[in-house]
């Protein structure tokens, strides 16, 4: 599609936009000043409209040589002061591990979309969909720490989400990615682009902090929090004397207690859960049967849990817009009456499945719908909530 | 400042740079962890001393450092320059960033032989084909320091590493040759034993706008010189050479196995084997630069409608 506009935001209305251009704008209407990426199916389409869009606004973007330097550009162009991001899928992503753990230990904010594809490998058909890369994001990289992943599961959300996804980057200093796949990247759908002041109002910038000294994240001994200073920018007096790859305290410099470094890095994001899971429920009220669910499979789960509860079928879903970290509070408490969880997913492992397992009571069944390079139909997630209310 | 051992605070030496360097000026630490014999001791000093002589502001040069022995080389630098931790041979990428983000400043690369050439070797051509406006200092002592002596892609032949016991058989990369075909708009070579010209191409690259790479051949005593015969680089005379079991004798050693580019030029191959050739190799200021040039295409976009 053409743009013909050289503002950062689109006027109001309603687009038709594929969903990796809806992702695009979204980025962009952020704050998105850098972009650095290599093309993959089923991705290329965010480079290819960012190439075009980025400098209009006065940001850059970049083809680089492959993945690990496209994620390095990122991560340097973010300490530089400017909110960057970059999107692949998953053989893309497996290169990129390395540096996405460095980042998290480093605490540098950036946000990675991810259009996942059919694995494992680099032929095939690329252009269908499959959630393959969940685990793989859950622990991106070696060391320990906490990403945040956001599902969206049309284009408008791919919009709205990528906001919230750097304000999440900007505020937990993590990172973030979008989980998207080939089917919802190439999806064109009709989206709907707010005022520009009510995005303004919602972004949260880059800026400097009025205390130059404490540049990491630490827990603050008197109230117990953790308290998440401003990202360090390079070329301004805001920034750490060294940015080590070790354990450090708050002023970047050494520490010996590494327990404390981990948990500082695992708990900023868990201590923070209720304000990072975004979920959503639909017709729960009185449901014994269960659907937990996440990105496009959501949307057959909405047509096949209105038919059944045409025929009387208590039914309900439980959405995580938030997948990861995975909300156990609030699944608890929502599986809590249930008799028995669907969990249609688009991969045969269950990724979600494994967690709700972890989380639930022992004696309500989980029955697993897995899919893999092609969508759920609604009557196939039906017959199985008929199956299961017998 | 990679050893997380504490830093005792030594006697204040009356070195005029010395003091502003990042362990002494931060911790009273005026020592370095750097072995005997080895070169990078006169590398942090000589940064820190074009700094505090030109009175730069380190704040607009930040410094990118790889990994390897040299990344110790942060308590020997400018106390005020903003060190940034790379990746093993990712320095380039986050160089490319930086500038991109914010063209007003000027990255500058610590990075190895290893670093660059091997791992980073990508990279490393991608930064210089761009030409995007960097310092690339190259440390080469022709090992894999850091983790105890493995060859490295410069390694000379028929030296002996870890990984190479008996002898090292493969082709040494040249990252001057490397650098002149990717298109690099300033290329020099020098070596520790050379250190005002080292300098000097230093301030060179730091006034020059684009893809600047020194190449600085520095011994490592610990690992290359206590293997090795300082017949290295003279088979052709066909001389017994003796074990470079002192820093003296391996610089003495680098200082005999380089020669002039001019010299050079008059020499032919089997005498130029396995020797390090010095000098400036390309100078180029005309070249467009990386960022200058998006600049253009950023003013371009946004004026049209």
């Amino acid at each position: 599609m053409s743009i013909k506009n050289n503002k950062r935001y689109l006027p109001e209305g309603k687009y038709v936009m594929m969903g990796n251009v809806a992702m695009s704008e979204g980025a962009l209407a952020a704050g998105l000043n850098f972009f650095g990426g290599y093309p993959i199916t089923p991705s290329t389409e965010v480079i290819e409209h960012l190439t075009k869009r980025l400098p209009e606004v006065g940001g850059s973007c970049i083809q680089m040589e492959d993945e690990l330097a496209s994620i390095n550009a990122v991560i340097g162009a973010s300490l530089a002061g400017v909110k960057a991001m970059t999107a692949t899928s998953g053989p893309g992503l497996s290169l990129m591990v390395e540096t996405i753990s460095m980042a998290a230990n480093l605490e540098i904010p950036f946000v990675l979309c991810d259009v996942q594809r059919v694995g494992p490998g680099s032929h095939g058909p690329v252009t269908s969909p499959h959630h393959n890369d969940l685990g793989l994001i859950r622990f991106a990289g070696h060391g320990e720490f906490q990403v945040i992943a956001l599902a969206p599961m049309n284009c408008q959300e791919l919009f709205e989400l990528t906001i919230t996804a750097f304000n999440f980057a900007e505020t937990y200093r993590c990172p973030v990615f979008i989980i998207s796949d080939a089917y919802l990247g190439h999806l064109h759908e009709p989206v709907y682009i707010p005022p520009k002041e009510q995005i303004i109002k919602k972004v949260i910038k880059r800026e400097l902090p009025q205390d130059y000294t404490k540049f990491f994240s630490y827990k603050d001994d008197m109230t117990g929090q953790y308290v998440i200073p401003k990202t360090p920018i390079a070329g301004t007096e805001y920034f750490p004397p060294t940015s080590l790859h070790l354990p450090h305290n708050y002023a970047g410099l050494p520490t010996s207690n590494s327990l404390e470094f981990m948990e500082m890095l695992i708990e900023k994001i868990i201590s923070n859960i209720d304000k990072i899971s975004i979920t959503e429920e639909y017709r729960l009220e009185d449901a014994e049967i269960i659907i937990i669910a996440y990105g496009l499979p959501v949307r057959a789960c909405y047509r096949a849990v209105d038919i059944a509860r045409e025929q009387g079928i208590k039914v309900g879903i439980f959405r995580l817009v938030t997948v990861w970290p995975f909300p156990d509070k609030k699944v608890k408490e929502v599986i809590k009456n249930a008799k028995a969880i669907i969990v249609p997913e688009l991969n045969y492992t269950g990724f979600i499945a494994e967690q709700v397992e972890r989380v639930k009571k022992l004696e309500i069944p989980i029955v697993k719908i897995p899919k893999v390079g092609e969508f759920h139909h609604p009557e196939e997630i039906l017959n199985v909530i008929k199956e299961v209310s017998k | 400042m990679s050893g997380l051992g504490p830093r005792y605070p030594t006697e204040k030496p009356d070195h005029p740079y010395v003091q502003h360097s990042f362990g002494g000026f931060l911790f009273g630490s005026y020592n370095s962890l750097f072995c005997a014999g080895c070169g990078y001791g006169i590398i942090g000093h000589l940064f820190t001393r074009v700094f505090e002589d030109d009175k730069l502001d380190p704040l607009s040069f930040p410094l990118i450092i790889g990994i390897g022995c040299y990344t110790q080389l942060v308590t020997l630098a400018h106390h005020n320059s903003q060190k940034i931790f790379a990746l093993h041979g990712r320095a380039p990428a986050i160089a490319t960033g930086i500038k991109l983000a914010n063209p007003k400043l000027k990255p500058i690369i610590f990075t190895g032989d290893g670093d660059s050439l091997g791992i980073g070797g990508n990279h490393f051509i991608h930064i210089c084909r761009r030409n995007v406006d960097c310092v690339i200092l190259i440390f080469n002592n022709s090992i894999y320091g850091m983790t105890g002596g493995q060859g490295a892609p410069t390694t000379l032949y028929g030296s002996k590493s870890t990984t190479s016991t008996y002898k090292t058989f493969e082709n040494r990369s040249d990252a001057v040759k490397l650098a002149l075909a990717a298109g690099a708009s300033y290329i020099a070579r020098i070596t520790v034993a050379h250190p005002r010209t080292l300098m000097k191409y230093f301030r060179k690259a730091l006034n020059h706008k684009g893809t600047s790479i020194i190449e600085v051949i520095t011994p490592c005593l610990t690992y290359f010189g206590s293997k090795n015969l300082d017949s290295l680089g003279a088979e052709y005379l066909g001389i017994q050479g003796s074990k470079m079991d002192t820093g003296g004798k391996m610089i003495d050693w680098i200082k005999r196995n380089c020669v002039r580019k001019n010299q050079a030029r008059f020499m032919d191959d089997e005498e130029l084997f396995n020797r390090y050739i010095i000098g400036e190799f390309r100078y180029d200021a005309s070249k467009p630069e990386y960022s200058e040039e998006y600049a253009k295409i950023q003013k371009r976009s946004m004026e049209e409608d």
